[in-house]
């Protein structure tokens, strides 16, 4: 190949079905990454070219296009995936072919793969905080509200036992919802957080539902201030899907929120809508599928090639300098160390950051009992 | 070639497993899905010569004969409860697994799964999961039994002491002429002393009813 010929990337991220939202957040994080890196002339004077398909958030659809990427169009990087069901299906293939997959999205942690980077964060970056938060401002009587999925079960089995650590906690319910639950599925659901009254509700709720649950549960006239819901995925794309008046007072625990204070961030979205306008809304997951490529174009440059076993020794162990701050591949696990912080929803629909991690917080994604009170995942109190 | 055991004067007599020799008879029974894993184990199952049937989602009662179960265990079914699964005579079961967080591991534990074989399913490694599976599952039945045996036994000692004391009372005899009139009790009507001893307790608690 000369050293001239476009770079083939391939980004599966889903544009259509339940997660689109997200799916296409991620996708437009992608392209700004590729966008600034070709503006600054490409890996060493190499046009990243992405070679893209909408696998309409669709398991099996995943797994043939990651197939079809590899064997027709011969990538050997792919970014993609958000649900764990979409990442199970790419992984097999990926193995296959010893190619690399970056995965962008929080997820419930207890995996590794050799061909995989994970820059979303683990549940010990963003469920510990959450906990913490939630039960030292509203109290520790939990219910528990998902999707249908692993990553809910998995979740709320972490946060019940966070929970559960402290005095006078309870679990007063956990439900679950299919993937495209409708107002009809929350009903019953609204219905029995108002008569149980727990101090704050843990959703999982993933996709076009959540924006549901979070109307049905502002028509019933329950109240953020005594009874908020906390979630690790219900970002600003959710929120826009929404309205703000649905979601305001309620809090999400995650890495990155627009509203993070730093000059690189400001600048980072100001170049996003300068080349794409307000085509989806930036959020956690659009902010890990844009450092992850940079990551990738930065370990190229050292490589020469991203042939998996090239690459990955210039990619494990290297950092950058994020929107949401300095983050690294950790070399033993491939996952990212992060920033975690916990937001509430302003009338704006945008997140008022209450507390946030200074130092990047180590992934350990095959921690099976989490522990309240953990210094090493102690945020900082900014407001509140 | 050197046999390491060269110095070893007896030869040891290497016999093939039951449970390998009798693999071709074996009825399975197959829960997954039908996609590239649900395939790729039907096809391996019958390479190794078994009996296979596959179903998705699980049925509620198991095919007449399965002796071995596979059993996807996915995100969506490990809420339910399988009669199969659990009970006396139920079948060896090998848990499919394609994630290993504590929830899913739990689900198997529940299940009482005696190996794993993970998804994605490779050809290798399905004999040896088969067999360990139906070894631990012979194993544990056979001690369950066993340990039924023993309680029952445990339990007719106790009354076989009890009828002893209640002999050598109402007859005013030794203990151990009491013991030898049980045991030839037995003998001569070809039951257990225990039986007999159960017999015994059971007429003087008759007997002393409300005196």
């Amino acid at each position: 190949m000369a050293l001239t010929d476009p770079i083939k990337i391939g980004v599966l991220f889903s544009e259509t079905g339940v997660t689109s939202a997200i799916g296409r957040s991620q996708m437009q994080g992608t392209l700004l990454a590729v966008h600034e890196i070709n503006d600054a002339g490409g890996i060493d004077g190499r046009e990243l070219v992405p070679v893209y398909a909408d696998p309409a958030s669709d398991p099996s659809r995943y797994a043939a296009l990651a197939e079809r990427m590899i064997a027709r169009d011969h990538v050997n990087t792919i970014f993609g995936c958000y649900m764990s069901s979409s990442r199970k299906a790419v992984i097999p293939v990926i193995e296959k072919w010893n190619k690399l997959l970056f995965y962008p999205t929080l997820y419930e942690g207890f995996e590794f793969s050799n061909n995989v980077i994970y820059t979303g964060a683990a549940p010990n970056q963003n469920s510990v905080q959450l906990a913490e938060f939630m039960t030292d401002n509203f109290g520790a009587r939990v219910y528990l509200v998902g999707s249908d999925y692993i990553y809910p079960y998995e979740s709320n089995r972490i946060m019940a036992d966070l929970v559960l650590q402290h005095a006078d906690s309870a679990k007063l319910g956990e439900a679950y919802v299919r993937l495209d639950a409708s107002e009809q599925d929350f009903a019953p659901i609204i219905a029995d957080i108002k008569s149980r009254q727990p101090d704050f509700i843990f959703s999982t709720v993933v996709g076009d539902a959540t924006a549901r649950f979070y109307r049905m549960y502002a028509q019933a006239g329950l109240d953020p201030r005594t009874m908020p819901i906390a979630s690790l995925t219900t970002s600003e794309a959710e929120i826009a899907q929404m309205g703000a008046a649905a979601s305001a007072g309620h809090f999400t625990s995650a890495p990155y929120f627009q509203a993070i204070d730093s000059e690189l961030n400001r600048q980072c979205l100001a170049r996003y809508r300068h080349h794409f306008g307000d085509h989806s809304t930036p959020n956690l997951c659009w902010e890990s599928a844009y450092f992850q490529v940079h990551l990738y174009a930065n370990a190229f440059r050292q490589a020469g090639d991203d042939a998996l076993d090239t690459l990955l020794p210039h990619l494990l162990g290297s950092e950058f300098s994020a929107p949401q701050g300095r983050v690294k591949i950790d070399p033993a696990n491939h996952h990212t160390w992060l920033y975690p912080r916990v937001g509430r929803v302003d009338a704006q629909g945008q997140f008022a950051i209450v507390r946030e991690a200074k130092r990047a917080v180590q992934p350990d994604p095959y921690l099976v009992t989490h522990s309240l009170g953990d210094w090493t995942g102690r945020l900082e109190r900014l407001e509140v | 070639m050197v046999s390491k055991n060269a110095s070893v004067g007896t030869q040891t007599l290497r016999v093939t497993p039951a449970l390998l020799k009798d693999l071709r008879m074996l009825r399975v029974a197959v829960f997954h899905p039908d996609d590239a894993d649900g395939a790729q184990l039907v096809q391996q199952l019958q390479r190794i010569g078994c009996q296979v049937q596959a179903f998705w989602p699980p049925l509620p009662q198991l095919p007449e004969g399965v002796e071995l179960v596979f059993l996807a265990v996915r995100p969506d079914i490990i809420a339910l409860d399988f009669a199969w699964c659990s009970g006396e005579n139920s079948p060896a079961l090998v848990a499919v697994v394609a994630y290993e967080n504590p929830t899913i591991v739990e689900a198997v534990l529940r299940i009482g799964a005696k190996a794993i074989l993970p998804a994605p399913v490779r050809s290798f490694g399905l004999l040896s999961a088969l067999v360990l599976a139906r070894q631990l599952n012979g194993q544990i039945g056979t001690q369950a039994k066993r340990i039924v045996k023993l309680e029952l036994k445990l339990a007719g000692q106790r009354n076989v002491l009890e009828a002893t004391r209640i002999l050598s009372v109402s007859r005013g005899i030794s203990d151990d002429a009491a013991f030898d009139l049980i045991r030839n009790q037995a003998m001569a009507k070809r039951v257990t002393k225990e039986e007999i001893a159960t017999a015994i307790v059971n007429a003087n608690d008759v007997l002393n009813f409300a005196r």
